[in-house]
């Protein structure tokens, strides 16, 4: 059981984590890791919803974390299947050159 | 005749043809040539059963009582004191006498047409459009309702622009029934003003002064039921400006249809359509549409001396115009249209000074033989293949007996020699004598046309059947099939025997028309008839000129015993005879009045006036283009920037909701 104190320092953490994340994604031109990005800023919501779950002394938080990684995982299945048909089309992994749905 | 009967008997004249017209068209492109000409036909036929069975009616009922309104039901109606219109039918003497030669002379001419029509492929179109042309003209003089009347008016107009475009691939077929629609939209104009005068004003109180109650001051009617017309008629003020207006403009819709000046010249361009609708509509029964709305609306007529004057006088001008015009025209079918023209001038002369009975003799008989020689004419145009041109014919007597000889009796019939004309016309010029403004100014006319109709009637008798053939095709010409003579021959002897039988235009002898409509207009004043002596001398005159106009005519153009070229190298007669060739350049001057004037004002509207009305929607459409072009920069199809759209209203989102809960000031 985390003391109560530690509560605010989880959220700024998790915080801090899906800042970095997001920043990642929107700065970051290689998909991969834009998706390591995306993986950042979900685990660091898991480290948030398992802090809430502790400070409310709820399961409920902790089975979302469980759903967030099942999703997470699927996504990456869908996102990886799309980057391997990029490439193998011989097209140059870099998300600003995928810009076709304005063309 | 009891009321449902004549419901049933009128219905019936009106949907057999209209039921025709529509299986015609709907099923004859599918069932093919002979169930066309079986179903146009026979519908015809239908009709005219029911409209003998409705003459028998009429002659057998009691005097007083051969009148039937029925109604067939209620169209419109806005409550009393206001709007109703009921679809009702009026049976009397004029309009069963009407229906007769519609469905009588329109059978023949349906018949005809089958033999006429037997290699054109728009048969089913072309039986289609008979058959709702007689379904209009049927409702045209049954109707008792003005609203019913002017629906009618306009159908016939409509199938009439029909056919005449019938050969629609022709451009001068399509000119012509676009020319003659909007003649007769003008006269559609003046109607429908005449019909909102008379419904303002039939019955309307008296204006009623400031300071008394109006209560016990009867109401306007506002009916448009004709017996509600004509019975409070007198409402309207015998002689004033209103109905001397009314009148007008009734007579402007008259001489519309009826190809009177100056509203004239879309009938010889009327000729582009097939002969046999030149003969049943522009000749036999819609041109005469006109005589009968002047002859129904006698009541009104008789309370408006000026424009009943104005209106024997335009008949008559239109005769001798049409009369003088006929005499140099080289156009087979355009001769008979000009002679048309003149001959329903006379019937509206006759109407004009209120001989109504005689007007509508002369369009019994006229629809007899113009039918014939319009039919007749067809004949001729199809021996020679499709050639309308007198001077390409010649020689056709020996080579076409019987038309020949049907178009001899048509042209006596028409020039008033022995035959129909005869009796007619110089029944309703006898009238002549002694009524109509200036008389007997009109007469002197009346006996000009007289020779002129002589004249024009055996010139072309003697251009086109006498002498040797000028062409080829006029050489190899061969009588007609039996389906097209036995219609020729049945009207040739109608034209030969009904005057005979029917009417003479003397103080003896049968009076039959007069006595069968005397009752339909006893209602107003009547034409005097001239006494046995005048009536006698006027006939023999009227006679006697004909007689002129076609012995000078036998001796120039089929004896040849007189050499015309002298007579029109003289420098006035060749200004005479441009006139007459140019048709006195009607066609020229309302061009030149009304065509151009439209047309560069239209053109100049367009020039000036489009840029004006377009700007304010090119504003509005320039604005959308040019506004909806920020929200367009914003889709750059780049993810990153989709992704930071996302953080930054998520952030933008989160900030709000904290101000708004408090936790940031």
């Amino acid at each position: 059981m985390l003391s109560q104190a530690m509560f605010p320092w989880i959220l700024l953490t998790a915080a801090f984590l899906f800042s970095l994340g997001a920043l990642g994604v929107l700065v970051r031109r290689n998909p991969l890791v834009v998706f390591m990005s995306i993986e950042l800023m979900l685990n660091a919501v898991n480290l948030a919803l398992v802090g809430y779950s502790s400070f409310l002394d709820s399961e409920e938080g902790q089975v979302f974390a469980f759903m967030v990684i099942v999703v997470a995982a699927a996504e990456v299945v869908v996102g990886l299947g799309l980057l391997t048909r990029v490439f193998s089309i011989g097209r140059e992994l870099d998300v600003d050159d995928l810009d076709e749905m304005k063309r | 005749m009891s009321q449902s009967t004549a419901a049933l008997l009128g219905g019936l004249v009106l949907l057999l043809p209209l039921a025709g017209s529509a299986l015609c068209g709907l099923l004859g492109p599918v069932l093919g040539r002979r169930f066309v000409n079986l179903a146009g036909t026979l519908s015809i036929a239908g009709a005219f059963a029911a409209t003998l069975v409705i003459f028998v009616q009429v002659l057998g009922a009691a005097s007083g009582h051969q009148s039937v309104t029925a109604t067939l039901w209620n169209w419109l109606n806005l409550g009393s004191g206001n709007l109703n219109i009921s679809v009702d039918v009026t049976l009397d003497q004029l309009s069963v006498l009407m229906l007769l030669v519609i469905t009588g002379v329109g059978l023949l001419i349906h018949v005809y047409s089958v033999g006429y029509m037997e290699h054109d492929p728009g048969v089913a179109r072309f039986f289609s459009y008979m058959n709702l042309f007689i379904f209009s003209m049927a409702l045209l003089v049954l109707a008792a309702n003005l609203v019913i009347l002017i629906i009618g008016w306009a159908a016939v107009a409509l199938s009439s622009y029909l056919l005449i475009g019938f050969w629609y691939e022709r451009e001068s077929a399509v000119l012509a029934a676009r020319k003659a629609m909007i003649t007769q939209v003008i006269g559609d104009v003046a109607l429908v003003i005449a019909a909102f005068l008379i419904f303002v004003n039939l019955n309307a109180a008296p204006r009623c002064p400031a300071d008394q109650s109006c209560a016990g001051i009867p109401q306007a009617l506002h009916t448009l039921s004709l017996p509600q017309i004509f019975a409070h008629a007198a409402s309207l003020g015998a002689g004033s400006p209103l109905i001397t207006l009314i009148c007008i403009l009734l007579a402007v819709g008259a001489f519309a249809k009826s190809a009177q000046f100056p509203l004239h010249t879309w009938l010889p361009d009327a000729m582009e359509g097939p002969t046999p609708v030149s003969a049943l509509i522009h000749a036999a029964t819609m041109v005469t549409a006109g005589v009968y709305l002047i002859a129904r609306f006698h009541v009104l007529f008789a309370m408006a001396p000026i424009a009943s004057g104005m209106v024997a006088c335009v008949g008559m001008g239109t005769a001798v115009m049409a009369g003088f015009i006929a005499l140099s025209q080289q156009d087979i079918k355009r001769v008979i249209a000009y002679s048309t023209m003149s001959q329903i001038g006379l019937m509206i002369f006759a109407v004009g000074i209120g001989a109504y009975a005689a007007g509508m003799y002369q369009f019994l008989l006229h629809a007899f033989f113009k039918a014939l020689l319009f039919l007749a004419a067809g004949n001729v145009i199809h021996a020679v293949h499709d050639e309308q041109d007198i001077r390409e014919m010649g020689g056709l007597d020996r080579r076409m007996r019987v038309t020949a000889w049907s178009f001899l009796i048509g042209s006596l019939a028409l020039a008033g020699f022995l035959f129909a004309g005869m009796f007619s016309k110089e029944d309703l010029l006898g009238f002549g004598l002694l009524n109509g403004p200036g008389a007997p100014a009109l007469y002197i006319v009346g006996i000009v046309v007289n020779v002129l109709t002589g004249l024009y009637a055996f010139r072309l008798y003697g251009t086109a059947f006498s002498g040797q053939p000028r062409s080829d095709a006029a050489r190899d010409a061969h009588e007609a099939r039996a389906v097209m003579l036995w219609p020729v021959v049945i009207l040739a002897g109608l034209s030969a025997v009904a005057g005979w039988a029917l009417q003479w235009p003397v103080a003896f002898g049968p009076h039959l028309i007069d006595a069968f409509l005397g009752p339909v207009f006893s209602s107003a004043p009547v034409a005097t008839a001239p006494g046995t002596g005048l009536g006698l001398l006027g006939f023999g005159i009227g006679v006697a000129c004909s007689l002129v106009g076609i012995g000078v005519a036998s001796l120039i153009w089929i004896r040849h015993g007189f050499d015309l070229s002298r007579l029109l190298a003289l420098p006035g007669v060749r200004l005479v005879v441009r006139l007459s060739r140019n048709k006195l350049y009607f066609d020229e001057l309302y061009d030149l009045l009304l065509v151009r004037p439209t047309r560069a004002l239209s053109r100049g509207l367009r020039r000036a006036g489009e840029p004006v009305m377009d700007s304010p929607i090119r504003g509005i459409s320039w604005i959308a283009s040019d506004f909806s072009g920020i929200f367009r920069a914003v889709q750059t199809g780049l993810i990153r920037d989709y992704a930071s759209y996302m953080v930054f209203f998520a952030v933008a989102f989160t900030v709000a909701v904290m101000i708004a809960a408090g936790l940031v000031r």
